[in-house]
């Protein structure tokens, strides 16, 4: 990742994928046996609406993920075609979407990286028929039938970070802040426990609406005269810049650390290098990851896309581990049979971008990284290896 | 009837061969697409006829989508179910009402402002779902909501959505033929006419907003059992303002043109947003250039807005039943009035008496205040102090309704007749003032209303019986006339006329001097007639009142007006 | 004093003086040309986008202010020819038009900028003690920046005959037009002069806030808010307006939280919508 910021549309990408479709759609001689009979992905990422500054990497890091698996032998031996729907586009419309590439287009899986409403939708409208893979972080709790979910958790994100921040800080005081809804409320009702266990406190809670941009003034006044150590942001999107933003315009960012749950380059990049300080995130992909395999798949996404390759983020790349998820699962399987692809799933070992993922109760246990803001990049702090899921599903 | 029948078949056509055209996972799609569909068709009732734009037509739908949601969770098993969801359908009509009544009572609304006003609506309604997480669900919504019993299967989505909007269209098809839809259009034209007809404008209009919440409601009940997750979403500003874009598109005026709209552009962009990469570009230009060159829409130019009744040869006209209100003479006594807007003294102490019926002219250089009288007796400027007494009511304020319907009738100087309806239109509407009940206004046999007086009338004026003639071809000597007409079918006793000849020909001029002439003799009526032509004044006058710097300067027959020297030194000095 | 009184002020202040700064183009363009601008924040995210666009050429902040003139007059023009000036007589259409211009805008802006967030860098940093309470120096310096914008505003309103002109256009457009007032060019330029004050508005605010494609529509709601409370009758209307909206919010935001202040701005539009719909200010 360099500092400046790269313009890039989804447009660029959608054309290069429509160009490498139309690849894939010569006439038979040049076809691979496979191709005649191609295993059909389903891919939900946000395509339209306030998430589609994820899109371009999404599509990007899914493309990637189906080339490799197509190079060894793709799924089930069947080359992977992509069917894509628009993951932002409202719940209605997703499930129709949904049904219609389960029924007309006979799609053999779907991997999604959208909000919750419309997972939920598409889980309704799946009713489990076909398995159904979801990836970016969430509150946790989703164990429908033949449903998925590689994502981080609650657990993986605030029980190592805050820790981590009380061991290397001293941060006992405790402030939480994020946007009224279900994941970070889901979200700071765990980190509550994790702060009584160490015998933290929480000094204050609050909540600002989702939907109109917010002002923060008021808060960090707020959390001024609460003078805590740590602020723990829950906060998304153009809300998390703004926070941030006022943050440090007030001069608390030089006494009081900041942790957030939902921020990676993309909206670090709002925020700003000179508002990063002392503002900390845990994920389970920082692009500054320094590991073998994440050096390895920077390098094949600079390959494939080069110049114009969209930046790197955890919301993006995790739908590269969550194809590659989806790939190994039904390898495993040896069909797309519910069950058997339902007892796949425990145990199940898969690529991920910074190495593997293990799949249990089909949440999945991952490396996890604290990262700092430094200027307009984060630097890997400490890296916590494998952490567990914490959830229930049964298989 | 014929040609809702017609329309019945149709669309009852269309809906059942489409599924087979398109197949059935398309089917499966349309089936959200036809729900939204019932909703625009709601909001082209409330904007396309009464010219209502709201900017929060989700609120509707998502309201009843969530009551719907609750109330299959809550009683899915129970008796009650399906007359619960009833209420679930009703009760968006009923809440749409209420806030119309709230927000249209007693003043003339700024369009932007109810806009914006809609608009603030689903912004509460959003933040409420979002926040009210026990009951909605909050942000992730409402979920595993069951099915309707028997309902359930995949095909039953799209049947259930096609029979909802196939009865939503049958209703809408009709009641935009009902003296209520002519009312709602004309309404959407010039508001301050209608209610100058003795109609309750405020009144019409909550009514048909309630309406667009009604169809929000048949919407919203079948979305929440066919998607089985109820999300803020619905509430969401873009949600509204695709209704706003896909009714226009289609054509607002018109009973096919929001649902081919919903459906049309709604599926395009369901589809299209996922390959084509301009989409929205597209979407934009093609909305823009929608609003600047084609008003009425795709269906606009094709469809007639409404299939209008006239244009029937085979009526049999009916006898309109006579006026509520008893047809007495009643004097008129203007004391001490005195009226300014912002500094500007327009009325300073005026008095002005009538004693008995006749015909008395209004004269007065320009600027001396004769409109002004009229507005400060119709109520239209308030008076800062002084008392009108007229209509039977000593000094009390009454609205420009309430006066037509105590018998005033009042022509503006400028003809206000409804030029996007036809001759007969405007003279049925007249014809209803004073005559008709609230439930008449839902009877075709309306249409066919005739009066004695109207007979004259077109026997005196042929143009009035070519009643197909849509007003806006007319020439502006026949608007005139045919705004007279109209006064004078609503049979007043009070009637109130600024500068009716303006305009004129010498021929027509003096058929409408001998037409006011009849109709103050056949009412026993009072008539106050604005006039700067002296001829004319010679001719109609029993009584002139002189009007000078908003204070009356002098009364008396013409003669002795003539002669009067104060009069002279006014009409010879003052003016130029 | 107490210090944290004195932050709640300034941070109540700072709400009203930000939402009239960017209510005052809306202002200029409904309240005297009637013309309801659904795009009027899509010309914020513009001027926050000109001081993004100079911060990458390396230039000083300050060269935002006349690119925004620039670019406000280079869409302004043209929109207002093709799309505006036929729908002045049409209120509704309006709405439409302008609503359908936003998208176009904001497709516009993602093709060159992409969807993703930028940042602006404060052109000064750093805190101010004012009696006992840290405040950033540059929300100190919009204040002041905004406060001088609506005065001259007002000035220019009441004394110049331009201000004049457009009073005669608003009360009487015909006769305006009969006494020999240019209404074409003068509309044209009003509405025009309102799109630079939201692009303007922009600018100031992009070293504070998120600045993306996306980001009109935040802060364009609550400008209707406060024309809606303060009336459309002229440029007090507009202070009241803000006073009444920012303060409500940014009180109830104090003693409760956000989501509160939101919810309850949004039920006292409702009322005032209900109860009192010319607003406070009348013309």
């Amino acid at each position: 990742m360099t500092n400046k910021p790269r313009r890039i549309s989804r447009r660029s990408v959608l054309a290069g994928l429509a160009g490498g479709a139309s690849i894939m759609a010569l006439p038979g001689g040049i076809r691979t046996a496979g191709a005649s009979n191609p295993f059909k992905m389903g891919t939900f990422f946000s395509l339209s609406g306030p998430a589609s500054l994820f899109g371009p990497t999404q599509t990007a890091c899914n493309a990637l993920a189906v080339d490799e698996i197509n190079a060894a032998g793709g799924i089930l031996g069947r080359t992977v075609q992509i069917v894509a729907g628009d993951g932002g586009a409202p719940p209605a419309e997703a499930a129709k979407t949904a049904v219609r590439m389960m029924l007309r287009d006979k799609v053999d899986v779907i991997v999604g990286s959208h909000d919750s409403a419309v997972r939920q939708a598409i889980v309704g409208a799946l009713k489990g028929r076909i398995p159904y893979v979801y990836t970016p972080l969430y509150e946790g709790g989703e164990c429908a039938p033949n449903t998925y979910v590689p994502a981080d958790t609650p657990q993986q994100q605030v029980r190592p970070s805050i820790n981590a921040m009380h061991d290397s800080f001293g941060t006992k005081k405790i402030y939480l802040i994020g946007n009224g809804y279900v994941w970070p409320q889901q979200t700071n009702a765990l980190a509550k426990r994790y702060i009584a266990e160490f015998g933290g406190s929480v000094v204050g809670e609050e909540y600002a609406p989702l939907g109109p941009g917010n002002k923060f003034d008021d808060a960090v006044t707020r959390i001024k005269n609460a003078n805590p150590d740590l602020v723990l942001i829950t906060l998304v999107g153009g809300d998390n810049v703004n926070f941030n933003r006022t943050f440090a315009g007030f001069g608390l960012d030089k006494n009081i650390k900041r942790l957030s749950l939902l921020l990676e380059e993309l909206t670090l990049q709002g925020i700003g290098p000179k508002n990063g300080n002392g503002l900390f995130s845990c994920m389970s992909y920082f692009s500054a990851v320094d590991t073998p395999a994440n050096k390895a798949f920077k390098a094949r996404y600079a390959k494939k896309f080069g110049e114009k390759a969209p930046p790197l983020s955890m919301i993006g790349v995790d739908a590269y581990s969550g194809t590659n998820c989806a790939a190994s699962l039904i390898n495993k399987a040896g069909s797309t049979d519910a069950k058997a692809v339902m007892a796949a799933s425990e145990g199940l070992q898969y690529k991920t971008a910074t190495g593997t993922g293990t799949m249990t109760n089909r949440h999945v246990a991952k490396d996890m990284f604290l990262a700092e803001a430094k200027g307009a990049e984060f630097k890997i702090i400490k890296s916590f290896g494998k952490i567990g899921h914490g959830e229930k599903c049964s298989v | 009837m014929a040609w809702l029948a017609a329309n019945l078949a149709f669309i009852t056509a269309i809906l059942v061969v489409l599924p087979q055209i398109v197949g059935d996972f398309w089917a499966f799609t349309l089936a959200l697409f036809l729900l939204y569909a019932v909703a625009c068709l709601g909001l082209g009732l409330s904007w396309g006829q009464a010219g209502l734009l709201s900017l929060g037509q989700g609120f509707f739908l998502g309201f009843s989508a969530y009551t719907s949601g609750l109330i299959l969770i809550g009683f899915s098993t129970s008796a009650w179910l399906f007359p619960l969801l009833g209420l679930s359908v009703v009760a968006p009509g009923l809440i749409a009402y209420l806030f119309g009544c709230m927000i249209f009572h007693g003043r003339t609304q700024n369009t932007a402002f109810f806009a914006i006003i809609t608009l603030a609506l689903i912004l509460l309604a959003a933040q409420i779902a979002t926040a009210w997480e026990s009951v909605t669900g909050g942000y992730n919504g409402l979920r595993n909501i069951p099915g309707l019993p028997g309902f359930s299967e995949l095909e039953d989505a799209y049947t259930l959505s096609a029979v909802a909007l196939g009865l939503s269209m049958m209703f809408a098809a009709w009641i935009m033929q009902t003296p209520l839809g002519v009312l709602w259009r004309a309404l959407s034209q010039d508001e301050r006419r209608v209610a100058f007809l003795g109609f309750n404008h405020n009144q019409l209009k909550s009514v048909a907003f309630g309406l667009s919440g009604l169809f929000g409601g048949i919407a919203g009940t079948l979305y929440a059992p066919q998607n089985s997750l109820v999300t803020p979403d619905l509430f969401g500003f873009l949600l509204s303002t695709s209704f706003v874009v896909w009714v226009a598109i289609g054509g607002r005026n018109t009973l096919y043109g929001p649902v081919l709209g919903a459906i049309g552009i709604g599926l395009a962009t369901n589809t299209l947003r996922e390959s084509v990469s301009f989409w929205e570009v597209i979407l934009a230009v093609i909305f823009i250039v929608a609003v600047l060159y084609f008003r009425k829409g795709l269906t606009g130019t094709a469809e007639p807005a409404v299939k209008r009744w006239f244009e029937r040869n085979d009526r049999v006209r009916k006898p309109a039943p006579a006026r509520h209100s008893a047809m007495t003479f009643d004097r008129i006594a203007i004391e001490n009035l005195n009226l300014s807007v912002g500094n500007v003294g327009i009325l300073e102490d005026l008095d002005l008496n009538i004693g008995s019926p006749g015909i008395y002219c209004l004269i007065g250089p320009n600027g001396a205040g004769k409109t002004t009288i009229f507005n400060a007796m119709t109520g239209e400027l308030e008076a800062q102090s002084g008392t009108v007494s007229m209509l039977g009511t000593r000094g009390i304020k009454m609205d420009a309704r309430t006066q037509t319907i105590a018998g005033l009738g009042r022509k503006f100087q400028v003809p206000s007749v409804f030029d996007q309806l036809t001759v007969g239109e405007n003279l049925a509407i007249a014809l209803w003032s004073g005559r008709s009940s609230r439930r008449d206004l839902l009877r075709l046999s309306l249409l066919d209303w005739e009066s004695p007086v109207l007979t004259e009338l077109e026997r005196r004026f042929p143009f009035l019986t070519d009643r197909r003639q849509m007003v806006g071809s007319l020439s502006h000597g026949q608007r005139q006339v045919l705004d007279l007409a109209m006064v004078l079918c609503t049979e007043p006793r009070l009637i109130l006329l600024d500068e009716p000849c303006a305009g004129l020909s010498l021929a027509e001029t003096n058929e409408v001097i001998s037409t006011v002439r009849w109709a103050v003799d056949r009412f026993q009526a009072t008539a106050m007639i604005i006039e700067h032509d002296m001829a004319m004044v010679r001719e109609l006058a029993d009584h002139v009142f002189v009007v000078h710097n908003g204070s009356m300067l002098f009364e008396g027959s013409v003669a002795e007006v003539q002669s009067n020297a104060a009069v002279q030194a006014v009409y010879t000095g003052g003016t130029k | 004093m107490d210090p944290v009184l004195i932050a709640n002020g300034l941070n109540i202040s700072f709400e009203i003086v930000t939402l009239a700064l960017v209510a005052m183009g809306l202002a200029v363009t409904l309240g005297l040309l009637g013309v309801l601008n659904l795009a009027h924040g899509e010309f914020v995210m513009i001027g926050a986008f000109c001081a993004f666009f100079v911060q990458e050429q390396g230039l000083s902040y300050l060269w935002a202010f006349p690119l925004v003139v620039i670019v406000c007059i280079v869409i302004g023009w043209p929109v207002e020819r093709t799309i505006i000036r036929a729908l002045y007589s049409r209120p509704f259409d309006t709405i439409l038009a302008t609503w359908g211009l936003s998208l176009l805008l904001r497709e516009i802006v993602e093709f060159f900028f992409g969807p993703g967030f930028n940042s602006v860098d404060q052109p000064v940093s750093g805190t101010v003690n004012i009696f006992g309470a840290d405040y950033p120096l540059y929300q100190l310096l919009v204040m002041l920046i905004a406060v001088v914008l609506i005065g001259a505003l007002v000035a220019w309103y009441v004394k110049s005959s331009t201000g004049r002109r457009i009073q005669a256009l608003v009360d009487n457009p015909d006769l305006a037009k009969s006494v020999g007032i240019p209404t074409i060019a003068l509309a044209r330029n009003t509405f025009i002069f309102g799109l630079c004050l939201a692009g303007i508005a922009g600018v100031l605010l992009a070293p504070i806030v998120a600045v993306y494609p996306g980001m009109g529509i935040d802060h364009v709601l609550k400008s209707f808010f406060v024309l809606v409370v303060g009336g459309l009758g002229n440029v007090v209307g507009l202070v009241v307006g803000s006073g009444v909206i920012g303060g409500a919010e940014s009180i109830v935001a104090a003693i409760l939280d956000r989501t509160a202040g939101y919810t309850f701005v949004l039920i006292v539009a409702l009322l005032f919508l209900w109860k009192k719909p010319g607003g406070l200010v009348s013309r």
